[in-house]
This record gives structure tokens, C-alpha cells and sequence, in this order.
């Protein structure tokens, strides 16, 4: 089997789907269908076009892997570090299988009895009348062969449906397990956040050990009116594995989305997020932290889409890059014209800590209302050499103090993090990463 | 709190207004004595934030028949500043933002215009910094608010925020708040909810145009107004609210189709 | 746009009257004759003459910039006089020999003439269409070596200093407007601070264009010794004519090691009328030279004036550790159009550069920033910020932003920070309804929005600048 031509590629995934059974349910098999149609219709995009300018990707066509279909037998005691503390409620997909032995739904019964988490494939029946106008309608697959692909593959997932009103206390923990070489994955979370409700989620993709494997990963977010959502997503992949992600979330009338991205993993990354202001008076945060080093590349894609008036908009994204990586940005905020009154700030701020590391960054403001306030930045550089100064005339060596400046520009992206185990592992790591000696 | 023999502090009869020729309000009809607070429920569209905003003096929004009296005298010979010296006071649904002026400049002016209007003595930048740090305690802001420029950069939380320590400075007799409680997380929710309990007293009122029950359970509605179309079509004490979360808006207005005979 | 703000943003132009007062004007036209005949009036050297000819030369090649954001009829140079002055001019002893009539002018504009005036401490240069009228505090200076005058005269008493630096920050040929200006400038002020002086008081130079169909091409020269500084202040008016009146000044600043030189400029010719008819056409090309280490240009101009406004003040900045600052609030109403902003060249290693540009945009008005950041290969540990902030007051208004970021050095750390806001009917009523008027809001926001570039603009400057603005300040206001 030749791989060596990108629609090759293609074709040779798409021979994967052949193990998935027929849904009985009419509209999902059609969406999969119209999906695999898409695939077919798409290529592997190039540094030619320009969302992918700054990303080449040709490395992955030489990389078919199939999916994992076999349920894994892996034990708590191999993966419970990855785990939060306290015990939340968890998910947890191996190599993109459901793993019901590791997953817990652990829930405060007296406040959380019809919240709903689950994988899809279980609860895909029970309720139907709910996911039929959310799953698959908010990540746009038309343009996008990777989104394509994930919904060709779709069967399972985790999903998360908080009633009106209801606020979940602890978060939810969505954790995908990469444990095989030379596979595929396809994880995929639908999160429908009903009126007035609030949740915190921990979308958490890790690695048991190094290799070369592909992750494709959806996610679908809606917020009803005044309903809140708090979305933690960590990458950290093997350093020799390829991550393509995108999410798509949908805020309605008055409701607030706020988003931290960490990026640490995959040798090559790419995230897509779009965010979409469908609702007068939505406010969205969205925030993101790139940490790499040695030959990786992240690429960010966000998209802030103010469809409404009144929206407000915050956005602060991070790269530190060091050896000879190479992170990109490119942050779109579009203002519709109904969308009068928008408040919108984007910051793009990064740090180079080696002479060979690079980053592009680009913002991208599309306004089309008059009345509106927005606001962007951004920076690229060394550390400031005045604070370095400064803590130096303070009696601290040089190395101390670019170390200590270089963590505290990644840790203030951490410290939104409201989960303190995991703010404290993720501290751990953008130490180790930034120190010298 | 109703009150025996309390006066009438706001009175609505038949109004009736337009925005860009269309008519919003198609006679209105409301009594708002001393010591109450009244909510105004509704859906989307049905009138609510026009009514506030009418009130207020939004030169968008056209009066085309019936009256407003406020303490007696006709509301609507006054212009907007003089309606907030005479003490109405609206807490927007989407406040302004106004880049490049310090909060602490804005708040001291706001609350020396009306100590002015009132005969009373305005206070120095020192005195109104103890001052509005008092008040800011109440709903639980931290201090560098003051040096931040008006609701610029500002989450909806903090706006809302800003909204009540405003109606904090400036006491009205008549607070007008227009969804406040939208975007707001639970915990924003409770501590501007136990800010606005705190400032009503016997001598003013509130009155909370709102979409939703949940800020009822906080502040507690002496009456409850369903608005539709531009007009009340029921009344009721607090038991209406939850009857409203229960059963929905279409609940009420079938029920009132009914009554009516349509 | 509602009446309110209608009335709030239009104030009348108080300097629109004309001084009858006899002159003595070339004809009109540009030809080498011309030229020469400047030359001969004001009695030129020979070198001078050369490099007006050779700059004339330059500019017969080049073709008007087409890339602002402004449109504009044809200039007919040919249509303009090059030369006007106040009839007699004989060589002036003391301030006492000025015209009256001059000196009535001025103080109805503002401008002390005496040195006992008002705004005592600060040294005027009149200039008064193609020629500087008068001097104030020239003795007290000179007493601690600094040379400070107009430029026809200190072509004569300080010929080497004139020739050693006129030209070499704006090339003759640099561009279009800067071409005609070396041809014919006729005059300017100049200025000299020797090394190790610290002036001690604002200099000023006050143009007045009085005549409807002479074009103003005054040049400016200001020269830093090491270690020296100086505030320099310029302020303009002109007539209210129904015809347009050509502007095209050159402004050239040299900073040596450890020198600091900062230029403040409140700039109100003529606009227009609300139909957009008449006013200045203002095409400026200012340029600072930072050439020694630890030099500093620091360039405020608040722009209010102008039917056109056509303007860059730039800062090369060739010495290490060399600091360039822009500050500017660019106000357009009617039919005014502003396309201004600066340019920040880094050459030396550390040097830095501010930019905050505030732009306000009223009427039928267009207003745009243009700004360029280069960071040279050389410039090593190069910083710089850039705000660039716009107001739009109504809905007919136009504002655009044009960063242009070139950074050729890895080393560098360039910010870009850019706001779009605007004051309308819901901004006002977000005031009334805490009980402020709307005049006392307009003033509010205004104040706030322009603030960063006030603080920089001498004392009696911001005064005037806020005034300029048409709105009152209110006293609570910082």
C-alpha cells in the first residue's frame, strides 16, 4: 500500500471505518456519511494555503495509522497519577476506547442527580432528543479534513449534559490515554450546558509513554442562555506524536465561556478553537499557554466570532519557545456588523529563550461594526533586560533571575487554573522546563 | 417591605413609547410606593429593558402617551441628569466603558453632582476615597477598581459590580435594575444581591426587571410583573415567580388569553 | 450625529481675522527665477543659493506622494507667490520698532511680544508669513551661549553652523513637499544650544500666515551640543480664506551625545468651513536626529487645524541607548483630513522609542495613523511601544490605522497596542443618567482620552491645547 500521496493518506485512513457498526439512528449514520463524503472531497492542506502557512504538516501522510477498537485492560494503579485531587468525576478514554474501569461518575446526589456524564456511545439512546441538535452542529467539517475525519470516525465519546439551573461543584475530568504506537485516535466530547447552569470540565490528553501516534480530537461546547462554563484543556503528548484538536463552542445570551489551553506535547500540534457569540451580552476568556522546546512545533488557531451585540471578549495567549521550536499564533476576531457594543482585547505575548527557537505571530481583527472597543497586542522577545537587572541590583545571579522570570510569564496562564492539584503539576513542569543551571 | 401608609413614590399610568416609530410599550400601568420592591419579568422582547430605560430618559426611546409621576411631579419634564439628581437610578444592563477616565474620578464626580443637588456637603478626593472604600466592602471589591478607567477592560461580573457600589454612592429613591443578575456567576450573584438588601430601606424602592427567577431568591419581590408585548399582563406576590420557572412565560399568557376570553 | 454633540464639537475658529498691513509680495509663480530672486531678497550666500537651485532641480523630477489616506485637488503651484512680507522691514534695534499693527496682531492671537508679557519665561520667534518679525529674550540667551533667532539671519551671523548641518536629517530630494520647501523656504527659526547648556526656558516660534495667496515655507534647524537641552514650542494660525493656502514646512533636530531636545506643537491653522471649503493645506516633513549616545527626541504635537494634515514627525535613532517619543492628539471635524503619525528608524544598539497616538475624529472628518517601527540589524536590545488609539465622535467619521512593523533583529522587543471607542447618544446617557451634563461628560472623555499626551506638552501648552479642543475642563478632572 502506497502512502506516499496525500489523498493515498486519505483513502488509506478512511479503510479504518470498515470495523465501526451501523447506528440505528438515521441522522448519526447520515452525519458520519456526509463527513466521510467531506474527507473525500478535501486534501491534506499545505504551507500554500493560508491556514496552514506557518504549519507544515506533510510528515503526517507518511503516517496511516488505523484506530484501536480492542477495549484496554489497563489498571487504576498505571494511570492514577494522571488523576485529580481530590477524586472528581472522570472519563477516561485509552488510545480512544472508553475505559469504563478507570472512569468514575462520582456525583453529589442530592445536587447533581440529572446531570449527565457518560460516554456517548451509552447514552447516545437515553437521549437522543437532546444530542441530535448539538452533536456534530457546532465543529464544521466542511473546510476542515480533520474534523471531517474525527466525525467520520465518530462512535463514541465523552459527553456532559448539565440541566438548567444546576451548578456541578467539582470538575469533570475528560482524560484520553495514548498507550499504543503507531495508532490513530479519535477522541470526541460533546458538552451541552443547559440554562443557567455551570461547570468546570478538564479536557487532559497524556501520554503512558514516548512514540509516534496521531491524535484527532473534537470537541463540541454549547452554553444555553446565562449558563457557564469553565474549559481546561492540557496537551501533553508524546514528544514524538502529532496532535491535531479543534473545538467549537457556541455561547448564548449571556452566558460566559472561559478556556485556558496548555500546550506542552507532540512533536507537531495543531488547535483550533472557535469561538462563536451567538447571544446578546456573551462574554468569553480565553486564555493559552505554548511550553516547547527541541523540534516541536504548536500551532494555535483561534477564532472569536462576535455574531451579537454586547459581547465581551478576553484573550491571552502565551508561547515560550526554546531550542529550535517553533510556535504559531494566529488569533481572528471578527465583529459582525450587528455586533455593536463589542468589548474585545487580545494579547499575544512571547518568549524566545534560544536564538534558534522562532514564532509567528498574527492577529487579526475584522470589524464591522462602528461602535466597538477593541483592543490587541502583541510582543515578541527575550526577557526585559531592566527586570533582569533590576532582581540582579536585588543580590540575585543572573541565572536565577531569568529563571525566575521565565516561570512567572508562564505561571500567570497556570494560575487561572482553578484545580489546585493540577495547577501544582502543571507549575512542576513549566519549572522544569524553563530552568537553567 | 410593603409598608401601611407608605406614599406613592412612582406612578405609571397608560404609557405608552416607541423606538425607531415602533411601539414598544402599549400602556403601562404601575404603583410603587416607598419600602417595596417590584420585579418586572419577561422574555425576550416583551418591554422590559424599554420600560427602564423610559424611565431613565433615553433619548432613543419616544413617550407617546400616558404619565409618569415621580414624588408627585411629572417625570418627564425632567431631563436624564436631573432625573438621577432627583434620585431615579438605573443599573444598566450593559454599562459603558469609558477608556482613560479613572473610576475613582468618575465615581466622586457622579456622587458630588447629586450631593450638590441635595443641599449636602460634597466631599475632597481623600474623603470620598475612605468613603467609597466603605462602600466597596459591602459587595466585596477589591480597591484597585478605583484606579481603573470606567468599566474598561472590565468582565461582566465587574460590571454589574460597579453598577451597584454606584447605586451605593448615590442612595436613590428609586433603583432601577435592568438584568443585573445576567452573566453573573452564583457566587457575583449572592454578594450584589446581599449589596442591594443592604442599601433598601423603608424610604426607597427597587425595582428588578428581570428574565429569570434565580435573582428572586435573594431579593425577595413584595410584588411580581409579568410583562408581554409592551404591557403587564399579570400580577402576583413572589409565588408568581416560581410559578413562572415552573411552568414557563407561555404558562401566563395562555392562562391570561384564557381569562380574557381570547 | 445628535445636536448635542453637533454643538459640542463645533467651535467657532477665533483666529480668522486678517492684518491689514502692507506687503511686499513676490508674483506669483516658481520658476528658477524665483528662487533666485528669494535668494537675492534676504541677501544669501552663494552656497545657499546652490543648494536651493539643486533642490529645485530634485524636486522638478518627483511626482506628489499618492499613498496618504487624503484626497485632494491638484496643487497649482504656479498660482502661488513664494515670497510675502510686512512692508517696511528695516533691521530691527529693539521689540519697541515692530509695526503696531504686527504687534496688535499677536496680541490678539495670544503671542507676548513684549518681554515683560505674560507668559514670561519663554522666548518667542515670530514669524509672520515669509518672514520672522521679531525675537524676544535673544540677549538673555546669548549670555549663556545659545543662538536662537531666525534662520535668514543666522544664515548671515553664524554661516558655518547653517551650512554644516541645514539639510543633512532631510535631504533635499527625501520627498516631495521637502523638495519644494529647500527651494524656497524663506524663513524659520534657529537654534543652537551649546554643549553642556541646559536652556533655561521654553524657546517658541509663533507662524502666522496672513496673506491668501502666498504659500508658508518656513525651515526650522535645532542643534544639541553634547549634553545640552532644550523645549521648543511651535504654535500657528492663518486667516480664514475661501481658497487653500500651502503649508509645506521642514523641521530638522540634531541631539548629540546626551543631548535632549523635545519639540511640542500645537497646530491650528485655518481648517475650512463646515462645508469643507478653505483651509491649510499642511504637509510637513519633521525629522529629529538622535546621533550621539543617550540622545533624546521627543516629539508632542496636538493637531487640531488644517483642512489637509500631511505630517510624520520622525526620530532617527543612531546613537546607542537613544530614546525617541511621539506623543500626538490628532483632532479632524467637517471635512478635515489627517493622515499623521511618525516613524521610529533604530540604527544604534538599546535605543528605544514611545509612541502614543490619539486620534479624534468628528463631522464628515477622516483621520488616520501611519506610523513606522524599524528595527535595523544593528540595533541590538532595540524596544518599542506603540498605542495608537482612535475616537469617533458620531457616525460620519472615518479613523484608520496603519502600523507598519519591520523588525530585523531578533533581539528586539517591539508592542503594538491599537483601540478603536466612540461617544454617542448611549455613552452620553450612561453620564445623564448618574447626573453628569452632557457637556461636563463630553469633557470627560475627551480629557481621559487625550491625557497621556497632555501630561507631556509644556504647562502653558496644555493649557492651550485643552482649550483648542473647544471643551471646558472640569475641575475634578486630572
Amino acid at each position: 500500500m502506497s502512502v506516499a500521496t496525500a489523498s493515498g493518506y486519505l483513502e488509506s485512513l478512511l479503510q479504518g471505518r470498515r470495523q465501526l457498526q451501523a447506528s440505528p439512528l438515521a441522522w448519526f449514520d447520515r452525519l458520519r456519511a456526509d463527513a466521510v463524503e467531506r474527507v473525500g472531497a478535501q486534501r491534506v492542506p499545505t504551507t500554500r494555503n493560508e491556514e496552514w502557512r506557518f504549519t507544515d504538516i506533510s510528515p503526517l501522510i507518511k503516517l496511516p495509522f488505523q484506530p484501536v477498537y480492542t477495549a484496554s485492560n489497563l489498571q487504576a494503579a498505571e494511570v492514577e497519577h494522571f488523576y485529580l485531587d481530590p477524586a472528581a468525576p472522570r472519563l477516561v478514554f485509552v488510545d480512544g476506547v472508553y475505559a469504563p474501569q478507570l472512569s468514575t461518575q462520582l456525583l453529589n446526589p442530592a445536587t447533581d442527580s440529572n446531570v449527565v456524564i457518560t460516554n456517548l456511545s451509552a447514552a447516545i439512546s437515553a437521549h437522543v432528543m437532546v444530542l441530535e441538535p448539538h452533536l456534530g452542529r457546532y465543529a464544521e467539517f466542511h473546510n476542515n479534513v480533520f474534523t471531517a475525519l474525527n466525525t467520520a470516525f465518530l462512535h463514541d465519546g465523552a459527553l456532559i449534559i448539565v440541566p438548567r439551573n444546576v451548578s456541578v461543584d467539582m470538575p469533570v475530568h475528560l482524560l484520553f490515554i495514548a498507550t499504543q504506537k503507531e495508532a490513530t485516535s479519535y477522541p470526541r466530547c460533546l458538552l451541552i450546558a443547559e440554562s443557567g447552569s455551570a461547570v468546570t470540565v478538564i479536557e487532559d490528553h497524556v501520554a503512558l509513554q514516548e512514540g509516534v501516534y496521531v491524535t484527532n480530537a473534537v470537541a463540541e461546547i454549547a452554553l444555553a442562555d446565562n449558563a457557564r462554563v469553565n474549559h481546561i484543556r492540557v496537551q501533553r503528548d508524546s514528544s514524538q506524536a502529532f496532535h491535531i484538536a479543534s473545538c467549537a463552542v457556541s455561547l448564548a445570551q449571556a452566558s460566559c465561556y472561559q478556556s485556558t489551553s496548555i500546550t506542552l506535547g507532540a512533536r507537531i500540534s495543531r488547535y483550533n478553537l472557535n469561538v462563536r457569540l451567538t447571544g446578546e451580552g456573551a462574554e468569553c476568556t480565553v486564555d493559552g499557554l505554548t511550553l516547547i522546546a527541541e523540534r516541536q512545533l504548536a500551532d494555535t488557531h483561534t477564532c472569536i466570532d462576535h455574531v451579537k451585540p454586547y459581547g465581551i471578549s478576553r484573550q491571552s495567549h502565551k508561547c515560550i519557545v526554546d531550542g529550535a521550536a517553533h510556535a504559531v499564533f494566529n488569533g481572528k476576531i471578527i465583529v459582525h456588523p450587528d455586533a455593536q457594543h463589542t468589548d474585545s482585547t487580545q494579547s499575544s505575548r512571547n518568549l524566545l529563550l534560544s536564538g534558534r527557537a522562532h514564532i509567528d505571530t498574527k492577529p487579526q481583527l475584522e470589524i464591522f461594526a462602528d461602535d466597538v472597543k477593541c483592543a490587541h497586542g502583541a510582543t515578541v522577545g527575550q526577557l526585559d533586560s531592566e527586570e533582569i537587572f533590576y532582581l540582579m541590583s536585588r543580590g540575585l545571579s543572573e541565572m536565577t533571575a531569568r529563571n525566575l522570570l521565565t516561570y512567572a510569564f508562564g505561571a500567570e496562564i497556570i494560575e487561572r487554573i482553578p484545580i489546585v492539584s493540577l495547577k501544582h503539576r502543571l507549575e512542576q513542569t513549566v519549572l522544569e522546563r524553563t530552568q537553567r543551571n | 417591605m410593603i409598608y401601611q401608609n407608605s406614599k406613592p413614590l412612582l406612578e405609571v399610568r397608560g404609557l405608552r413609547a416607541t423606538v425607531n416609530g415602533i411601539e414598544i410599550l402599549k400602556g403601562i400601568d404601575l404603583t410603587v410606593r416607598s419600602g417595596e420592591v417590584h420585579a418586572i419579568m419577561g422574555t425576550n422582547g416583551s418591554g422590559k429593558s424599554t420600560f427602564a430605560k423610559v424611565l431613565a430618559g433615553h433619548a432613543a426611546y419616544v413617550v407617546t402617551g400616558g404619565t409618569v409621576a415621580f414624588e408627585g411631579k411629572n417625570l418627564f419634564e425632567l431631563a436624564p441628569e436631573e432625573r438621577a439628581r432627583a434620585g431615579v437610578f438605573l443599573a444598566f444592563q450593559y454599562p459603558i466603558e469609558i477608556p482613560g477616565v479613572a473610576n475613582n474620578q468618575f465615581l466622586r464626580l457622579t456622587y458630588n453632582t447629586v450631593q450638590a443637588q441635595r443641599g449636602k456637603d460634597e466631599l475632597d478626593p481623600l474623603e470620598f476615597d475612605d468613603f467609597v472604600r466603605e462602600k466597596m466592602k459591602l459587595l466585596e471589591m477589591s480597591p484597585d477598581f478605583l484606579d481603573r478607567s470606567v468599566n474598561a477592560g472590565f468582565s461582566g461580573g465587574e460590571k454589574k459590580r460597579n453598577e451597584i457600589l454606584q447605586m451605593a454612592l448615590l442612595e436613590p429613591l428609586l433603583a432601577i435594575l435592568d438584568e443585573t443578575d445576567s452573566g453573573l456567576d452564583i457566587d457575583a450573584l449572592r454578594i450584589v444581591a446581599n449589596g442591594v438588601n443592604q442599601l433598601a430601606t423603608k424610604d426607597n424602592a427597587i425595582i428588578l426587571v428581570t428574565h429569570y427567577q434565580r435573582l428572586l431568591n435573594y431579593i425577595v419581590p413584595d410584588y411580581v410583573h409579568v410583562m408581554e408585548s409592551g404591557r403587564i399582563i399579570k400580577t402576583g406576590g413572589k409565588q408568581l415567580a416560581l410559578d413562572l420557572e415552573t411552568h414557563g412565560y407561555d404558562w401566563v399568557s395562555i392562562e391570561q388569553r384564557a381569562a380574557a376570553g381570547v | 450625529m445628535s445636536a448635542v454633540l453637533q454643538n459640542l464639537v463645533n467651535q467657532p475658529y477665533k483666529h480668522g481675522f486678517v492684518t491689514e498691513i502692507e506687503s511686499d509680495v513676490a508674483p506669483k509663480g516658481l520658476n528658477e527665477g524665483t528662487i533666485r530672486l528669494i535668494s537675492a531678497k534676504k541677501n544669501e550666500p552663494e552656497w545657499l543659493l546652490e543648494f536651493r537651485l539643486k533642490a529645485y532641480q530634485k524636486w522638478l523630477t518627483m511626482e506628489a506622494p499618492q499613498w496618504p489616506n487624503i484626497k485632494y485637488p491638484k496643487i497649482d503651484f504656479q498660482a502661488i507667490s513664494y515670497y510675502s512680507a510686512p512692508k517696511p522691514r528695516k533691521k530691527l534695534g529693539s521689540m519697541d520698532e515692530v509695526d503696531p499693527e504686527l504687534l496688535r496682531t499677536f496680541e490678539k492671537l495670544g503671542v507676548p511680544m513684549h518681554e515683560r508679557a505674560v507668559l514670561a519665561g519663554v522666548a518667542v520667534d515670530v514669524i509672520f508669513d515669509s518672514v520672522s518679525v521679531a525675537t524676544t529674550y535673544k540677549q538673555k540667551l546669548a549670555e549663556v551661549g545659545i543662538i536662537f533667532g531666525s534662520i535668514s539671519e543666522a544664515v548671515h551671523t553664524h554661516p558655518d553652523l547653517v551650512r554644516q548641518y541645514l539639510g543633512t536629517v532631510v535631504p533635499i530630494g527625501d520627498n516631495y513637499y521637502a523638495a519644494l520647501n529647500s527651494a524656497v523656504f524663506t524663513d524659520g527659526s534657529f537654534c543652537f544650544i551649546p554643549k553642556g547648556v541646559k536652556c533655561p526656558m521654553d524657546l517658541s516660534t509663533y507662524f502666522r500666515i496672513n496673506t491668501q495667496e502666498s504659500g508658508q515655507f518656513e525651515r526650522t534647524l535645532i542643534i544639541a551640543e553634547e549634553g545640552a537641552s532644550v523645549s521648543y514650542l511651535e504654535g500657528c494660525t492663518a486667516p480664514r480664506f475661501d481658497t487653500n493656502q500651502l503649508h509645506a514646512a521642514v523641521v530638522e533636530l540634531i541631539a548629540h551625545d546626551n543631548a535632549d531636545i523635545k519639540y511640542s506643537t500645537v497646530q491650528n491653522w485655518y481648517a475650512g468651513d463646515e462645508n469643507g471649503i478653505g483651509g491649510i493645506f499642511n504637509f510637513v516633513t519633521k525629522r529629529g536626529l538622535a546621533k550621539g549616545v543617550n540622545s533624546r527626541i521627543s516629539w508632542t504635537q496636538v493637531e487640531t487645524g488644517s483642512a489637509i494634515t500631511w505630517k510624520y514627525p520622525s526620530c532617527v535613532l543612531q546613537g546607542d541607548n537613544s530614546v525617541g517619543e511621539f506623543y500626538s492628539v490628532a483632532v479632524t471635524n467637517n471635512y478635515q483630513q489627517a493622515d499623521t503619525g511618525t516613524k521610529m528608524i533604530h540604527l544604534g544598539k538599546n535605543t528605544r522609542s514611545t509612541i502614543v497616538s490619539k486620534g479624534i475624529s468628528a463631522g464628515h472628518s477622516n483621520n488616520s495613523y501611519r506610523g513606522l517601527v524599524r528595527i535595523a540589524p544593528t540595533a541590538a536590545g532595540a524596544r518599542n511601544y506603540s498605542q495608537c488609539d482612535s475616537m469617533l465622535i458620531g457616525d460620519q467619521c472615518s479613523a484608520s490605522t496603519f502600523p507598519y512593523i519591520q523588525v530585523r533583529n531578533n533581539s528586539a522587543i517591539v508592542e503594538h497596542e491599537a483601540s478603536t471607542s466612540k461617544i454617542g447618544e448611549d455613552q452620553l446617557f450612561y453620564f445623564a443618567q448618574r447626573g453628569i451634563s452632557n457637556e461636563e461628560a463630553v469633557s470627560m472623555i475627551i480629557n481621559g482620552f487625550c491625557k497621556d499626551v497632555f501630561q507631556q506638552l509644556p504647562m502653558e501648552f496644555a493649557v492651550e491645547a485643552t482649550k483648542l479642543l473647544g471643551f471646558k475642563l472640569e475641575g475634578s478632572v486630572g
